[in-house]
C-alpha cells in the first residue's frame, strides 16, 4: 500500500514495563495494508511546541479488527503527550513508510533478536512468520528483569530466550552471547536494537558461512546472479537483516535527515531505503 | 502559468506594496457574491505563479517525494533540494533535532550533483503546472555560475534559488551571505550566466541583513528569499558533546518566525525587488502577517514535516480571507504593517538591537 494520511483512534492504552507503553489504535488502512518492519509516522497535538512527528514501528498489525500497537519507552515531551492520549482520541498518521523485511520463502526457522524497545522492530514480523507456518525464536536482550518484555504479549508458538546485563532473568551478559548457539538451525536472522547489538551481529552474521563450513548444494540461491545491493530479491537472500534508527524529518525521503552510511559509501535514507536493511548494506565502522 | 503575459501580481516595483488596506464593512459580506480572488504572483522575469504558497527548499525534496499525500499542481512553487556541481554526501549523523517550537538541521547539501538532478526529475517536472525553482548551492562563484548555466534553458525548470546563506557547510554557502560585496558579486555573475527568474536566499546571520539585500538587489536579483535557517546548537543527551554530528545546525520552525519577520520587515521597506518570506509558518495568520510586513509570497518549510497538507490547505485559507473581507486580489494585505512614510525611523534605525 502508498503511504497516506490516515485518521485512527485510540483504542487502548497501557504501561506494560517501566515507562514502556503499549497502544493500539483504529487503523484498518494500515492494519491491512502495512508488512513488518514497516513504521508510521504519527504527529503530535501541539504542532506549535512539537514541530516533528514521531516515527514508530508498526508493533502488530490485526488485519481483522483493523487495530494496529505501537510501542514505545516515554523519552520526552513528544512520548509523554502520546501517554496521555485516551480511548477515542484521534490521531493522525502518515504511513505505512518505509521497506519491510524480506522473508526469503524458503526459510522455515527464523530467529529474531531484540535489544530493549528493538522488540517493537521485530514484534510484528513474529506474527507474520508463524502465519506463514515458519518457526520463530525470540532472542531478547535488556538491562534486568523489571525491562524484559512480558512473554504474556507474545504468541504461544514462539521460542522466547532472555538474556540480562545483571543476569536478574537468563541468561547474564548480551543477548548477542546466545547467537551463536542458533546460528545453525536459523534459515534467516532478522534484528532490531542498540546500534552496537545490530553491528556485533553484523560481524557474526559475515562470519557464519565460514564457521558453519557451508556448502551450498544444488542449484544456488538465486541461481548466481548478483541482484541489486539493496534491492527486495537482495534483502530477501542476505541471512541478517537490520531495522535501523536516525533522528528523523520527513519520513518519507525529502529531507535527508535520517540517513545512515552505506557500505557503498553513499548516505541511506532510513525512511526509504530503510528502516531495514540487510547487514552487508551498512557501513558499521564509519562513524556516522 | 509560467512565463509570458503581463503581469497581474502584486509585485510590480513600487505598485502595489504600501497600499492602505480597503477593510470592507461587515455588513458587506454577505452581500457580495463569492468573488474568484486573484491570487497569482509574479516574482519577475515571466515567473508568474498561481498563488504565493510555496514550499522551502529541503522540506519538499525534489516534488515527488511526499506522493499522492500532497496535490503538488496546487502549490504555488517547489524549491527543490540545495543542488551543488558535484555530489555531496552530506554531513555526519545525526543530522535533525527538535528544539522548543523547532528543529536543528545539519544535512549539509547532500545532493546527487546538478547533472543528476536535471536527468532524473527534469523530465517529471515539465509536465507539471507548478514550478519548480532549484535551489543552487556552491563554494565558490565559479561553481554557482557553472550550476546554473547547466540549469539554464533546461525544460521544466522555472527559476533559480541562490542559496549562498547555508549555514551547515563549512566551506562556502555562508560566507556569501554575510557581506553585501561578496553576495552583490555572486548574484552579478550568476545574473550574466542566466535568463533564468533569480532569487537570492538571505541569511538571517548577520547584525544588519540590509545592505546586502540591497548590494543582491543592485546586482540584477529577481527576488530576495529572508530568510534560510538561524545558526544554533543543541547538546547530546549525555552532556558530554554536542548533539549533531555536524555540531552547528540551521533553527527553522515556528521558533524563528520573529526573527524572520522582522528581516522581511526591514527588507521589504529597502528593496523594490519583492520578498519572499520564510520563518516558522504554520497557519494562515503567518501568512497574513507576512504579507502585512511586505512580503509578496511565502514558503513552508518546517511544518510541512507535521502537516505535508498545509501548504495546499493555506492556499485556499487565504482565497477565503479575501473572499471574507471583499477583496478580489490577496494583493491588498501586502505592506499593510510598514510604516507609512518612507524614512521612518523603524526604517533605518538598529536601535531596538541589544
Amino acid at each position: 500500500m502508498t503511504m497516506r494520511l490516515v485518521r485512527t483512534e485510540l483504542v487502548e492504552s497501557r504501561e506494560i514495563l517501566p515507562g514502556q507503553w503499549l497502544q493500539s489504535f483504529h487503523a484498518p488502512a494500515l492494519a491491512t495494508g502495512s508488512r513488518a518492519g514497516q513504521f508510521v509516522h504519527v504527529r503530535t497535538g501541539d504542532l506549535s511546541g512539537l514541530v516533528l512527528r514521531r516515527p514508530f514501528s508498526i508493533n502488530t498489525a490485526d488485519p481483522i479488527s483493523g487495530v494496529i500497537t505501537i510501542h514505545y519507552r516515554t523519552i520526552g515531551r513528544g512520548t509523554e503527550w502520546f501517554t496521555r492520549l485516551r480511548p477515542g482520541d484521534g490521531v493522525d498518521m502518515l504511513g505505512p513508510l518505509g521497506r519491510p523485511f524480506e522473508v526469503d520463502s524458503r526459510s522455515r526457522h527464523l530467529l529474531l533478536v531484540a535489544g530493549g524497545l528493538g522488540m517493537a522492530g521485530v514484534r510484528y514480523l513474529a506474527d507474520e512468520a508463524l502465519r506463514d507456518g515458519r518457526q520463530v525464536t525470540m532472542l531478547f536482550g535488556a538491562a534486568s528483569a523489571r525491562d524484559v518484555y512480558p512473554s504474556s504479549l507474545l504468541p504461544d508458538e514462539v521460542e522466547y530466550v532472555i538474556a540480562t546485563d545483571d543476569g536478574s532473568v537468563g541468561h547474564r551478559g548480551f543477548i548477542t552471547d546466545l547467537v551463536p548457539d542458533y546460528e545453525a538451525w536459523a534459515d534467516q536472522a532478522f534484528a532490531c536494537g542498540p546500534a552496537p547489538m545490530l553491528a556485533a551481529l553484523a560481524r557474526l552474521a559475515a562470519g557464519r558461512r565460514e564457521r558453519l563450513g557451508v556448502a551450498r548444494l544444488g542449484r544456488k540461491r538465486g541461481g548466481g546472479k548478483v541482484d541489486a545491493r539493496g534491492s527486495a530479491v537482495a534483502r530477501r537472500k542476505a541471512f541478517l537483516q537490520v531495522s535501523m534508527e536516525q533522528n528523523m524529518g520527513c519520513a518519507v525521503g525529502a529531507c535527508l535527515g535520517c540517513v545512515i552510511m552505506g557500505a557503498n559509501g553513499a548516505p541511506q535514507r532510513v525512511c526509504r531505503e530503510g528502516p531495514v536493511f540487510a547487514a552487508e548494506e551498512v557501513a558499521w565502522e564509519s562513524g556516522w | 502559468m509560467i512565463g509570458g503575459g503581463p503581469s497581474a501580481g502584486p509585485s510590480a516595483p513600487g505598485a502595489t506594496r504600501r497600499r492602505p488596506v480597503v477593510e470592507p464593512a461587515v455588513a458587506l459580506e454577505s452581500s457580495i457574491a463569492p468573488v474568484d480572488v486573484d491570487l497569482s504572483v509574479d516574482l519577475g522575469r515571466g515567473l508568474v505563479l498561481a498563488n504565493p504558497i510555496l514550499v522551502a527548499s529541503g522540506t519538499f525534496g525534489y516534488g515527488i517525494e511526499y506522493g499522492d499525500v500532497v496535490e503538488v499542481d496546487r502549490l504555488g512553487a517547489i524549491c527543490c533540494k540545495g543542488t551543488t556541481l558535484k555530489p555531496r554526501i552530506g554531513n555526519i549523523t545525526p543530522r535533525v533535532t527538535e528544539t522548543p517550537g523547532g528543529m536543528l538541521n545539519s544535512i549539509g547539501l547532500q545532493n546527487p550533483g546538478v547533472d543528476a538532478v536535471i536527468e532524473k526529475y527534469a523530465k517529471t517536472w515539465t509536465g507539471w503546472k507548478t514550478a519548480v525553482i532549484v535551489n543552487v548551492a556552491g563554494e565558490s562563484v565559479g561553481d554557482y555560475v557553472e550550476v546554473v548555466r547547466r540549469l539554464d534553458g533546461v525544460p521544466g525548470i522555472a527559476g533559480i534559488e541562490l542559496n549562498i546563506s547555508c549555514p551547515n557547510v563549512g566551506k562556502g554557502g555562508l560566507q556569501f551571505a554575510i557581506d553585501a560585496e561578496a553576495a552583490g558579486s555572486v548574484t552579478a555573475a550568476v545574473r550574466r550566466a542566466t535568463d533564468l527568474p533569480l532569487l537570492v536566499k538571505l541569511s538571517p546571520n548577520v547584525a544588519d541583513v540590509r545592505p546586502i539585500a540591497r548590494a543582491i538587489a543592485d546586482a540584477g536579483a529577481d527576488a530576495l528569499t529572508a530568510v534560510n535557517t538561524l545558526s544554533g546548537i543543541a547538546v547530546a543527551p549525555s552532556r558530554t558533546k554536542p548533539l549533531l554530528g555536524n555540531i552547528y545546525g540551521g533553527l527553522s520552525g515556528p521558533a524563528i518566525k520573529p526573527v524572520a519577520l522582522r528581516i522581511v520587515y526591514e527588507v521589504a521597506q529597502i528593496v523594490d525587488i519583492p520578498v519572499v518570506a520564510i520563518g516558522g509558518i504554520t497557519e494562515l495568520g503567518d501568512v497574513l502577517d507576512y504579507l502585512a510586513v511586505g512580503a509578496v509570497a511565502v514558503q513552508v518549510g518546517t511544518a510541512i514535516f507535521a502537516d505535508p497538507t498545509l501548504p495546499v490547505r493555506l492556499v485556499d485559507e487565504l482565497a477565503g480571507e479575501c473572499r471574507r473581507r471583499g477583496l478580489s486580489t490577496y494583493a491588498d494585505l501586502i505592506g499593510t504593517a510598514l510604516p507609512r512614510k518612507p524614512g521612518a525611523p523603524s526604517a533605518k534605525g538598529v536601535e531596538y538591537r541589544p
